[in-house]
């Protein structure tokens, strides 16, 4: 680490302060980089220890291979699943349930789209709507608590019932589950733009109307961001609810359905990789947030 | 523009239930284009005052009038700078400063015209683009400044504006208002808790106590009056007058009594 570093020195002299100042800036990207890859190198050791155990677990046979399978069958699982198989009567198979892997995950992932994709769109209306109007928050907040403590298995059987078997009942739970926590944080959000903020503006001479589209919409961005990435982490933990009837193709489906018939190593296979998938997009959802709403514990 | 309070007093409950006379009844006038600094030690209700005065406060009795009407709300006329700078982060310096025009429907090139010369007024010019949260406290509170300035407010309320600056910027700025108010005819309400910056830059200084709040005094500055011209700073602040009346105030705030 010290070698390009004294090489910098000596191109650029101790006096010139752009010289200075860019080679600070270069040890703070350095710093910063190894900090990066220690945090990650921290992580990437709990994942390493987690599979070595569980696979001396698998490989001393301490747990029924039906109960536990090892890694490599997983990994064998989730290949067999994206890839096309000879069956020994000669017919040829592709992927598990008739889609590939990717397949079930896209499935799933257009639902929550749809599912959320409406809660993103009602949900902060809403929330400001509840935040920002009394008489409004007082009448609907105890029925929104109500909602938002259902578990989605209680009542998907009511949502088939009343909506069919079919993408529109999925759809419909997704977004049961989506929206109270939008609105919610929305609501926070709203409740928790400071006074002055707004004293401010009025003394600038904003209406009402002002106030609400100038200060308290951009005020609360932080917190509607926040609650999104909440939703759409419910979203996945309800997607298997969702996909437990008619959910092939689905990643949840596919999960459920390969538990049932006791492929144990797709069970698993389906668990990561909706557990990766979810921190994937919540990763994303989170570079989006950095990026619209940059002051964000700065100001 | 005048401000007068008739018996005005604010009075809360806690959220303990216990009642707190915040500004007991007070009267004053304050004529168009004087620059009143008010003192007290915290509690007194100098920021209540303040409050009441921008709109933000209903009195519980009395009433508060600006010429002759009754102030019944904010308004653009009485701009207000805080004690923290409030600016809006997703907004650049530039927009925050235009903020109050935008407001008021003033098209964007006269809004633009007249936010730079107020960013140039404080000393930001060059930082017209920036983000406000990469601004240092300073320059956070001259881009209020500059804010409120954008707007010309006919009276112009300010809480401790200069409090959390450091000694030159300080100084700078209170040069500048000083310029502004004696140019611009402003009618300004400014509270501080340093007694020399209050002698130096009101025409008239309040001291106010605390429980319940009211002004136990009420003086003229007239030193540079007594002198026949405007003193610099440093000369104005080595006059025994200035150092008299800086002392008498202080007393009184360390009494909470007019002095007899």
């Amino acid at each position: 680490m010290t070698g390009p570093n004294q090489d910098e020195a000596s191109v650029v002299p101790e006096t010139d302060p752009l010289g200075q100042s860019l080679r600070v800036a270069a040890d703070h990207r350095r710093s910063r980089r190894a900090q990066r890859v220690r945090k990650f190198g921290l992580s990437f050791a709990v994942l390493l220890i987690a599979l070595g155990i569980w696979w001396l677990v698998t490989r001393f046979a301490l747990v029924p291979a039906l109960y536990l399978p090892s890694p490599a069958a997983v990994w064998d699982a989730f290949i067999q699943a994206n890839t096309c198989r000879e069956l020994d009567s000669g017919r040829s198979v592709c992927g598990e349930q008739n889609y590939y892997m990717w397949e079930h995950l896209i499935a799933s992932m257009q639902r929550i789209a749809v599912g959320v994709g409406v809660a993103i769109a009602l949900g902060p209306l809403v929330g400001f709507l509840m935040g920002s109007i009394e008489w409004l928050n007082t009448a609907l907040e105890p029925y929104l608590n109500f909602l938002r403590s259902l578990p989605p298995l209680g009542y998907i059987g009511l949502l088939i019932v009343w909506f069919g078997i079919g993408n529109t009942s999925k759809y419909w739970l997704l977004f049961l589950a989506a929206f109270p926590p939008i609105v919610i944080a929305t609501i926070n959000g709203v409740r928790g733009v400071r006074e002055d903020s707004i004293h401010a503006a009025r003394s600038m001479g904003a209406s009402r109307w002002q106030v609400g589209r100038y200060i308290v919409l951009p005020a609360t961005l932080p917190e509607v961001i926040g609650g999104i990435r909440i939703a759409v982490g419910f979203a996945w933990t309800t997607v298997v609810a969702a996909e437990l009837n008619a959910g092939i193709p689905g990643i949840g489906g596919l999960a459920y359905v390969s538990g049932q018939q006791l492929q144990t190593a797709l069970t698993i296979a389906c668990i990561i990789v909706i557990g990766l998938a979810a921190v994937a997009l919540d990763a994303l959802l989170k570079h989006l947030g950095t990026l619209l709403v940059p002051w964000y514990g700065r100001a | 523009m005048s401000f007068t309070l008739d018996e005005v007093s604010q009075r809360y409950i806690t959220d303990s239930g216990e009642v707190v006379h915040a500004l007991a009844d007070t009267s004053l006038h304050v004529p168009a284009g004087q620059f009143v600094c008010v003192v007290g030690p915290s509690g007194c209700g100098k920021t209540t005052l303040l409050k009441i005065l921008a709109g933000f406060l209903r009195p519980t009795g009395g009433q508060a009038r600006v010429n002759d009407s009754l102030i019944t709300g904010p308004s653009w006329e009485r701009g207000v700078v805080f004690q923290q700078a409030n600016l809006y982060p997703w907004l650049t310096v530039r927009k925050n400063v235009e903020l109050g025009l935008k407001f008021r429907g003033v098209g964007a090139a006269e809004r633009r015209e007249t936010g730079q010369r107020c960013l140039d007024l404080v000393g930001l010019a060059g930082f017209e683009d920036q983000k406000t949260y990469e601004l240092s406290g300073g320059m956070q509170q001259r881009a209020q400044i500059a804010r409120v300035l954008a707007n010309d407010p006919e009276i112009i309320l300010m809480d401790e504006p200069f409090g959390a600056l450091d000694a030159l910027t300080r100084e700078r700025l209170q040069m500048d208002l000083l310029q502004i108010s004696r140019e611009r005819r402003k009618t300004i309400f400014f509270i501080t808790h340093s007694v020399e910056e209050a002698v130096f830059l009101g025409d008239r200084v309040l001291v106010m106590s605390p429980r319940p709040g009211r002004v136990v005094l009420d003086e003229p500055v007239t030193i540079s009056q007594q002198y026949g011209r405007v003193l610099p700073g440093k000369e104005l602040r080595s006059t025994p007058e200035f150092v008299a009346l800086r002392d008498r105030i202080a007393d009184t705030i360390y009494t909470g009594q007019a002095p007899a």
